[in-house]
């Protein structure tokens, strides 16, 4: 029996999830419209979840947290940047170096010390709250006003500022970009440490918002499922959130499902937002909108 | 050293003046205590093949690149160039070639990209309308630039260029790209632009007949150091051509590489000229009978990715033998034809034949097997594996030969490269020297040693001289003369007029991915040779 | 243009040319430089870690000696070390291949997992003679591993979906349906003990016949048939690598792949067998490690050793030779990790000082590329600079 009521707890437990997804997808799609990808989102969230926690438990206050799981973020960023974009290393290896640290250190600390959990508060629209299946959209944790906000700042930032302009054309053509007096590597870490900022941000949600606590590898592949957004997405900031809804409602699925009743096979569950991830690629990774530099490693004068 | 010809009556302080300007790239001096004035209201060539310090002067000038001695002075005080921003503040503009458009971009984004600030559009539109009217550039600022022929490109950079109100424009090469109707064009802008706003054009180029035709002062330079400088209007192709490689030049292949080949000789002149050095008659068949052409191109239709149509029924034949010319502007096609012959896409339609024999387009390596060996004309891309040795490279396309089932015969392969380097003279330390540490022209000679190896049936050779200087030039023509007296046809795939008319017996004009001509050797002028190019029948 | 310090001319009389041993004694001035300075990473890397320690509570002497009593200080520990190294390797060997061909499978955990889970099947089901059931069990392994990577690879090469994010998704499904395949009684898992006991989410035990054999036994020195058949391995993908046509060709396409198109190289079965191959190295180092070390399917088979794997390729540089002591020392540091426990100091550390010493060693080598290019402002730019092919305006309006 699937009543309004039961609906509503699955649209808000959607947004729950998704929001996470939703906070690295905007840092991850302005990085990859920069023409960089990096496997490390995952351990920017999860080294973000892990601040956020640790900061929140010594100063008793999550916002405080939240601050500085994203800038536990930026740091991952701004180690990934300098490694592929002035040292050149291939990116892949950084980023699978850096998730693997990440990690290790994360469940290293973890096992070592003890934390209060704390989560940050809730923001109740009075009224709005109580309006049946979209109510829980206006009753949310504050952070997923923020994410409201970030949103079209990611946009206005890739579409219109100064600085998205710049990183677009990097990402098309590092060569005629750099003749035009860009500097492409230097952009290209500008980037990277936007997308540690919130995708750390995004962690930090995840473990202050909503769980309150910090597991050992709580982000789960997340990270992955955030690239595989941005690819579902057509590298647009639209068809992105679209995506991290669809896994979002995935995962909110998941843990729905048997309390309705369904008794369907966990580890099937678990597996969906993965399968999901997988066919949403094959179906609509269309190259053609793909930034043509995605990647590719600069260095000037060598073609 | 130099010819000082400059008036004695004093002037005003030139807009820009480089005084002895030096830049060492480790061992190597690019430039070498370099004088240069350039004044406004006058076009400037400046003049060198390929190598001689040109570009990198350029990039001292445009911040790219910071010059080890000497001094910069703009209107006679000292001034420095850290950054391209320091540049454009300076009055500095550089028109750039196909590097520096950003194709998904609109022309508006293109125009004001590089500039601090916030992004203005209606303003930077409004710019661009009017700098366009100004100077006969019409462009429309919200087209993509994806979608935009290559003149067009050009006024784009032009106007990006002008609306930061330089005072020296410096152009290089910059009727690479262009018809020749699209270059008289420029050369009008450039004419108004100069006289009427008392603006200066540094015009880059190792062509004659352009520097002759175009400029009011010119400087040569040669091995990185001035060699000479005078009003255009008191020297001749010759003196220039003298100057710029240090000894006398015949009219021959050297004179076709400096580009001396002016739009009035005619074909019996420049053949004549070619027969003067040895061996330089292009082959022909001794009965004169029919012969199954080597290569057989009919109706290849390729599309591009989104759909656009890049060669449209292409038709071509090379019989054994003949050097056959496709000559057009960049852009027609050109690129697309190579990387089909070097088996590097699939046609949408229409057949390849060697030797009579039609061949599986869609078998990867096909070509290469039937008999066609490719020098392509980004050799970076498709040709060479930079990374790998000059010995790997030499037997990457037919590692049959020096293998076993499937082991590789190390020691097969290296006599094979053994011969190879001699045969073809490649100069390298040792043929383990990872091909990257090589010179542009060596690594061509690689490329052509390893196509040449492999016995085909057809040479396609796409911009072969492209960034080669003078010897690796001639060296490179040598080279295809003799494959097609062996019997190899040849198929030089070229934008440069000059080589058309010392290497070719046949020419082919190229334009929109078509063939609009081919003409005899005998028949083709320049006159006609222009018109088929505009994609006019002539 | 000749520097040759051995008077290595490359012309005529090529084919009796002398090995230039004067090069090879004397390493090039980078070569020295790296070294140097992966040496300090090293030894910077293991600081920190030792720092690590200290600043949570531990002790790093008693951390070092745990490390050292685990992993080498006498036979038993040589055994589990070796132990340890062997999936290692074999993973190693397998992201040796792709790396190669420039694909970035980074999906072993899962194929690693599937591959023990297909033979676990195989073993558990077959009735065959023991041997014959062990052999054809690794194949299965294998097999398993290999059609999952592979799957990746069509997934890439006909609908052009990326490998790095495909190859791990697949690695999280491998992972659920192994687990979900070890609480079915009718696919792997183990009868119950009894009426009255749980049943358990793990497979039942190998039979003795099935498991791979081994020379030693514990706790003296144990080399597991396992080891040999890597070390095998080894040395066939090393000679293969370096000197077969499939190896040039392999490495064409790593680096350039349009010049290797040009020489006849097809992408898709080259790149894509090359990515199956290393699924099918994983596979095997599963199903290894179900038949030779721990002999029942449990889900946390795979304990991390498709990752580590892929760290030993990278320190290797994808050299099978070189991935024979690094896949040791990584062996060494996780039998030695087991000993941390009794420390107080959680063995993730061992996790902490693995990926920092991936990058110590990745890092100087590029560091030192970079800072030579550097001193030279990049090679003299070329005289002119090649036109980038697609940039070209190649507009032709039907």
């Amino acid at each position: 029996m699937i009543g309004t009521e039961e609906i509503t707890t699955i649209v808000a437990s959607s947004l729950r999830l998704t929001a996470p997804l939703a906070f690295a997808a905007c840092g991850e799609y302005l990085a990859e419209r920069a023409g960089t990808q990096n496997i490390s989102v995952e351990g920017m969230m999860l080294g973000g979840a892990f601040g956020s926690v640790a900061v929140a438990s010594t100063t008793g206050s999550a916002t405080t947290g939240l601050l500085a799981g994203a800038i536990v973020g930026l740091v991952v960023g701004f180690i990934h940047g300098n490694l592929s974009h002035r040292v050149q290393i291939n990116t892949f290896v950084v980023g699978l170096v850096l998730n693997a640290l990440v990690l290790g250190l994360t469940s290293f600390l973890i096992a070592v010390s003890e934390f209060d959990s704390n989560q940050v508060a809730q923001v109740n629209i009075p009224g709005l709250a109580d309006i049946p299946i979209i109510g829980p959209l206006f009753s949310q944790r504050w952070p997923m006003y923020l994410l409201l906000l970030l949103i079209p700042l990611t946009w206005w930032l890739v579409e219109r500022s100064r600085w998205g302009l710049n990183l677009r054309a990097i990402a098309d053509n590092p060569q005629a970009a750099d003749v035009t007096g860009l500097k492409v590597n230097k952009l290209r870490r500008q980037a990277l440490l936007y997308c540690g900022l919130l995708s750390g941000l995004g962690g930090a949600y995840l473990a202050t918002a909503e769980v309150g606590s910090f597991n050992m590898n709580m982000t789960a592949g997340r990270g992955f499922i955030v690239i595989a957004a941005v690819i579902f997405g057509a590298w647009r900031l639209k068809g992105t959130l679209i995506g991290c809804l669809v896994f979002g409602f995935a995962d909110a699925l998941r843990l729905a499902l048997p309390a309705l009743g369904f008794e369907l096979n966990s580890q099937l569950l678990v597996a969906a937002p993965y399968l999901m991830a997988l066919l949403a690629m094959m179906l609509f990774a269309s190259s053609n909108r793909e930034p043509r530099a995605l990647g590719k490693p600069f260095v000037r004068g060598i073609t | 050293m130099t010819d000082d010809q400059t008036d004695s009556v004093p002037r005003e302080a030139p807009a820009l003046e480089l005084r002895g300007v030096t830049k060492c790239f480790g061992p190597v001096v690019a430039c070498d205590a370099v004088d240069l004035a350039v004044r406004s209201g006058e076009i400037h060539g400046l003049l060198g093949e390929n190598g001689a310090g040109k570009s990198t002067l350029m990039k001292v000038l445009l911040g790219l690149v910071q010059r080890d001695e000497g001094t910069v002075l703009r209107h006679g005080e000292r001034v420095e160039i850290p950054t391209p921003q320091a540049a454009v503040a300076l009055g500095l503009g550089m028109v750039h070639q196909h590097f520096s458009l950003i194709e998904p971009l609109t022309v508006w984004e293109n125009v004001s990209l590089g500039e601090p600030g916030r992004v203005k559009r209606d303003e930077v539109c409004d710019q661009i309308k009017t700098v366009g009217e100004r100077y006969g550039l019409p462009i429309s600022p919200t087209a993509r630039v994806e979608d935009l022929s290559a003149g067009e490109r050009q006024r784009v950079e032009i106007i990006k260029c002008l609306r930061r109100d330089p005072e020296v424009l410096i152009l290089d090469e910059p009727t690479s790209v262009l018809t020749m109707a699209e270059s008289q064009e420029l050369f009008e802008v450039l004419r108004d632009v100069v006289a009427k706003e008392n603006r200066a054009v540094i015009l880059i180029s190792h062509k004659l007949a352009e520097i002759m035709a175009a400029t009011d002062q010119v400087t040569v330079l040669r091995k990185g150091s001035v060699a000479f400088r005078c009003r255009t209007s008191t020297t001749n192709p010759r003196e220039l051509a003298k100057q710029m490689v240090g000894r006398e030049v015949s009219l021959g292949t050297e004179g076709a590489a400096l580009g001396l080949i002016s739009e009035d000789s005619t074909p019996e002149e420049v053949q004549a000229a070619a027969e003067e050095t040895p061996a330089a008659a292009p082959a022909t068949t001794p009965t004169g009978e029919p012969t199954t052409p080597a290569l057989t191109i009919e109706d290849v239709v390729v599309k591009g990715p989104d759909g656009r149509t890049l060669l449209d029924k292409f038709a071509l034949t090379v019989s054994p033998g003949e050097i056959l010319a496709l000559y057009g502007v960049e852009g027609n096609g050109q690129a697309t034809l190579g990387d089909l012959l070097s088996g590097l896409l699939e046609p949408a339609s229409g057949t390849v034949a060697v030797n009579g024999a039609t061949v599986p387009l869609n078998k990867v390596g096909s070509l290469h097997k039937a008999g066609v060996g490719v020098v392509p004309e980004d050799r970076h891309r498709s040709g060479v594996v930079l990374d790998m040795s000059v010995l790997d490279n030499l037997v990457m396309t037919d590692l049959g030969r020096v293998s076993g089932r499937f082991l590789l015969k190390r020691r097969e392969a290296r006599k094979l490269a053994a011969r190879l380097i001699e045969q073809f003279n490649i100069s390298t330390p040792s043929m383990d020297t990872p091909l990257r540490n090589l010179s542009g022209g060596n690594q061509q000679r690689v490329v052509l040693a390893r196509e040449l190896a492999g016995d085909p049936s057809v040479l396609v050779a796409a911009q072969p001289t492209h960034g080669l200087d003078v010897g690796a030039i001639e060296d490179m023509y040598a080279r295809l003369r003799a494959a097609a007296a062996r019997g190899v046809a040849v198929l030089l795939i070229t934008t440069e007029l000059e080589e058309v008319m010392a290497l070719a017996s046949r020419v082919a004009v190229i334009s929109s991915g078509r063939v609009n001509g081919v003409l005899d050797i005998h028949e083709a002028t320049a006159e006609r040779l222009g018109m088929l190019v505009g994609g006019e029948a002539a | 243009m000749s520097q040759d310090a051995g008077g290595s001319a490359a012309t005529a009389g090529g084919s009796r040319r002398m090995p230039n041993i004067a090069q090879l004694m004397r390493p090039s001035e980078r070569s020295v430089q790296v070294a140097l300075i992966t040496f300090v990473a090293v030894a910077v890397a293991v600081v920190a870690s030792m720092f690590l320690v200290a600043a949570t509570g531990g002790s790093p002497g008693d951390a070092a000696e745990a490390l050292y009593t685990g992993s080498i200080a006498d036979t038993a520990a040589w055994s589990e070390t070796l132990k340890a190294a062997t999936p290692l390797l074999l993973v190693a060997l397998g992201a040796c291949i792709s790396n190669r061909a420039g694909v970035f499978n980074i999906g072993q955990e899962g194929q690693l997992l599937l591959g023990a889970g297909v033979a676990a099947y195989v073993a558990l089901h077959l009735a065959l003679p023991g041997v014959l059931v062990m052999i054809l069990s690794l194949l299965a392994g294998a097999l398993a591993g290999g059609l999952w990577s592979g799957a990746s690879a069509v997934m890439h090469y006909t609908r052009n979906v990326n490998i790095v994010v495909s190859t791990l998704l697949m690695s999280f499904l491998a992972i659920q349906l192994v687990s979900f395949a070890v609480t079915v009684p009718w696919i792997l898992q183990a009868p119950r003990a009894s009426a009255d006991s749980i049943a358990s989410s793990e497979s039942a035990q190998l039979p003795p016949e099935v498991r791979i054999p081994g020379f030693g036994q514990y706790p003296a020195l144990e080399i597991g048939g396992g080891l040999i058949v890597s070390i095998i391995l080894t040395i066939v993908l090393a000679v293969l690598l370096g000197r077969s046509r499939w190896g040039f060709r392999l490495n064409m396409l790593g680096l350039n792949p349009m010049a290797a198109r040009h020489a006849g190289v097809r992408a898709p079965w080259l790149g894509g067998t090359a990515l199956a191959l290393s699924g099918a190295f994983a596979g095997l180092a599963g199903a290894i490690i179900l038949s030779g070390q721990v002999f029942r399917l449990q889900p946390a088979l795979s304990n991390n050793f498709g990752w580590d794997g892929l760290l030993v390729a990278l320190i290797a540089r994808s050299r099978p030779i070189a991935a024979v002591p690094v896949a040791l020392l990584f062996g060494a540091l996780r039998s030695g990790s087991s000993f941390l426990a009794s420390t107080g100091v959680p063995n993730y550390l061992v996790d902490i000082v693995q990926a920092l010493l991936v990058l110590a060693f990745v890092v100087p080598p590029v560091l030192a590329k970079v800072r030579s290019r550097g001193r030279a402002e990049a090679t003299p730019p070329p005289a002119e600079p090649v036109p980038a092919s697609t940039t070209e305006p190649e507009k032709v309006t039907a």
